[in-house]
């Protein structure tokens, strides 16, 4: 243990040094703060054109009212939506681009609540249209004008507004909605620091063991430590360079917006739930350890720092697959695939981090995920040092698979 | 029996159908300076990289310090072939980190680094980076990397290697010292003459197998034919016991068949032939290395 420690000491102070790293770490903040003086000239425009393009006008609305209550349109929908008498019409005003879409009341409609939309483009727009406010209000007030007061009318056709408590949170008194954002906000936030903490530490792994071929010191390091004492000694100190960075760079983007950010993140522990939080550290510190230690193995593999990358690639992808999976499992926190991933030990710690603040988790796959990344650390410290050995050793030739199946047997 | 620091038994290395080391069995006695000798690509870096766990023997056993290989690194100072050192830090932080590395305290290793690059000419440099070293002083760096943390045990592959005569001489000093302190030292080289003075024992090795071993001064005695070289301004008549004479100038080199040196110099003597100079030439360890590779060869 002594070694390890010594090893990753040195690591950390040789590459703290370095002139490549002062600079890389500089230069998020700077960037940052150059985006931030950009964004203040532009903001505004930037703004309106993000909103043009990505949020779509309603437009105007053409209706056949076959049924017959939407006969005449009451005069605040007047603007908005007019009436065709019948749908040839209806069709060339949207084609003419006259009208944005065209609604069709047939007569059956009562029965069975089906409305046909008619719009250019397709799709899309006639899904907005369907979720529309404007729309459903239309379709409330006209068909309940004669017998319910318009406050009720209004209810009905919004008659949710969430006011949103969890049960855990309530004790605390200034939890609300923001807990339950930052619930979810905070372990996406852990997941993808995970990520960026691996790409960053990878990428100092790689140098480190591509600097320890090139100096051929290897051999006389590896008559004082083992392979597996000088891979958990760089995987510490690079770790912690790397944890260094991004502490840097989150304080740096703390102290650029304001300080806003800054009392989030104050804030942060106590607005979570605390078992999230606690588990979240957890996954981080597991997830960390188990790419880190990956990443050692496979980067003594290649002959250059180049090849190295490209393998490490690979494994970090595997990081960032959850991520990419979000949208999927806000819809189901527990469906197979995921729990799949969530016992897989390389996909295990952003996929948990993800799906603790979405659902309850059952414990069996808290527990298994954690024992999975236990018992997968050890194994991949093991056999990445073998390889890291023998990688290490071969200068100028990158070892072929069967050269690194025998190391692995030889152990 | 002298106490034994190092033992292999049959060693076998083998890579992808090709026998590196082949059954090799040697010992090394405590305070010896033990020569690994024999051509390049004869197997020595091999059998000492095994005997460094570095890679594992196919067949055979190794006992480093009554160990397996890898088990007492810190009491072992190694100096490989293949050899390098940080190259962007600076002389003493590498010295004190590997020190370290072997277990020494950062305080000691402090001060066992600038001792020994004080005997090694180095102390102006500890303050600059490696590569700005020479590569005359980065081979005396990397010697002092080797023993900075005082092992009993040295393991040097090829010590001399791409060093000046003035540089070579001052590190066979260095390890002659060594010696005088108690401390075992095994060294490889491919160039026999160098180190055929600093030796006791050695092993001669050819295609990874073993062909000469043992005590060097028997090794010398056994393969050498008897061989004197006099000079004299008289005449040499018939000389019993002697095949052959050869004369250049004054210098007789002759050939003994059945009389030992001393007998010869008493004959000289009865027959008051006045000798200059009177020498029992024996053969330099290539002759004999060549003589029985030859006589493997043709068996």
């Amino acid at each position: 243990m002594r070694k390890v420690f010594i090893v990753a000491r040195h690591e950390y102070l040789v590459n703290v040094r370095r002139v490549g790293f002062i600079v890389m770490t500089a230069l998020v903040p700077l960037l940052g703060a150059a985006g931030l003086f950009v964004a203040a000239f532009f903001g505004g425009q930037a703004a309106s054109f993000l909103a043009s393009t990505f949020v779509p006008e309603e437009g105007n609305i053409g209706i056949v009212d076959e049924l017959g209550a939407f006969t005449p349109i009451l005069p605040e929908y007047e603007e908005l939506i007019h009436l065709y008498p019948n749908e040839e019409q209806g069709r060339a005003a949207v084609r003419s681009e006259e009208m944005a879409s065209l609604l069709i009341v047939p007569e059956d409609y009562i029965d069975t609540g089906k409305v046909t939309i008619i719009t250019r483009e397709g799709g899309f727009s006639a899904a907005i249209l369907e979720d529309s406010d404007t729309v459903q209000a239309f379709f409330v007030d006209h068909l309940l004008q004669d017998e319910v007061d318009p406050e009720v009318r209004r209810r009905v056709a919004h008659p949710i507004e969430p006011v949103l408590v969890s049960l855990e949170a309530e004790a605390e008194p200034e939890g609300g909605e923001l807990s339950i954002i930052l619930n979810l906000i905070v372990p996406y936030f852990l997941g993808i620091l995970l990520v960026m903490t691996i790409f960053v530490t990878s990428g100092y792994l790689l140098q480190g063991v591509a600097k320890e071929k090139t100096s051929r010191v290897m051999e006389i390091i590896l008559s004082s430590v083992t392979a597996r004492e000088l891979l958990a000694g760089k995987v510490l100190g690079l770790g912690a360079l790397g944890l260094t960075q991004i502490v840097i760079w989150l304080g740096s983007s703390v102290a650029l917006s304001g300080g806003s950010a800054g009392l989030l993140g104050i804030a942060l522990p106590f607005m979570v739930r605390p078992q999230v939080l606690v588990l979240g550290v957890v996954y981080y510190i597991l997830g960390f350890l188990v790419y880190a230690v990956l990443m050692g193995g496979v980067g003594a593999l290649g002959t250059t720092q180049q090849e190295s990358q490209q393998l490490a690639g690979i494994f970090s992808l595997m990081a960032a697959i959850p991520l990419m999976l979000g949208g999927f499992m806000f819809t189901n926190p527990n469906m197979a695939f995921v729990r799949v991933l969530s016992w897989f030990p390389l996909t295990a710690p952003t996929m948990m981090l993800l799906r603790l603040p979405m659902a309850e988790v059952p414990l069996v796959d808290v527990v298994g995920s954690i024992a999975m990344l236990l018992v997968a650390i050890p194994i991949i410290l093991w056999a990445g040092s073998k390889i890291f050995r023998m990688g290490l050793l071969m200068y100028g030739k990158r070892p072929s698979l069967r050269q690194v199946l025998r190391a692995l047997r030889q152990a | 029996m002298p106490h034994t620091m190092l033992e292999t038994r049959n060693l076998v290395k083998r890579y992808d159908g090709f026998t590196a080391v082949d059954d090799l069995s040697f010992e090394v006695y405590q305070g010896d300076i033990f020569g690994l000798l024999g051509p390049n690509g004869a197997g020595k870096t091999t059998a000492i990289r095994t005997i460094m766990d570095i890679f594992k023997p196919d067949e055979g056993t190794i006992s480093v310090l009554g160990h397996p290989p890898g088990v007492v690194r810190s009491r072992i100072g190694y100096l490989p072939e293949e050899r390098g050192l940080y190259q962007d830090q600076k002389v003493l932080d590498v010295l004190i980190y590997l020190a370290e590395l072997k277990g020494v305290s950062r305080a000691t290793a402090r001060e066992q680094s600038l001792l020994w690059l004080e005997r090694l000419e180095l102390s102006d440099w500890a303050q600059k980076k490696v590569r700005d070293l020479s590569r005359g002083m980065q081979q005396k760096l990397q010697f002092v990397a080797s023993v900075v943390h005082d092992p009993q045990l040295l393991i040097l592959d090829e010590p001399f290697q791409g060093l000046d005569p003035i540089n070579v001489d001052l590190l066979k000093g260095m390890i002659r010292a060594l010696q005088a302190h108690g401390k075992t030292v095994v060294l490889s080289a491919h160039q026999m003459n160098l180190v055929e003075a600093l030796c006791d024992r050695i092993l001669l090795i050819d295609d990874g197998k073993s062909v000469l071993y043992g005590d060097l001064e028997e090794i010398k005695r056994k393969h050498a034919p008897g061989t004197v070289r006099l000079r004299t301004s008289d005449t040499l008549g018939e000389l019993p016991g002697v095949a052959r004479i050869e004369q250049r100038d004054d210098t007789f080199t002759l050939t003994l068949e059945g009389i030992s040196p001393q007998d010869l110099l008493k004959e000289l003597v009865r027959r008051d032939i006045s000798v200059e100079t009177f020498e029992v030439a024996s053969a330099p360890l290539e002759d004999i290395f060549i003589a029985v590779v030859k006589e493997r060869d043709h068996a």
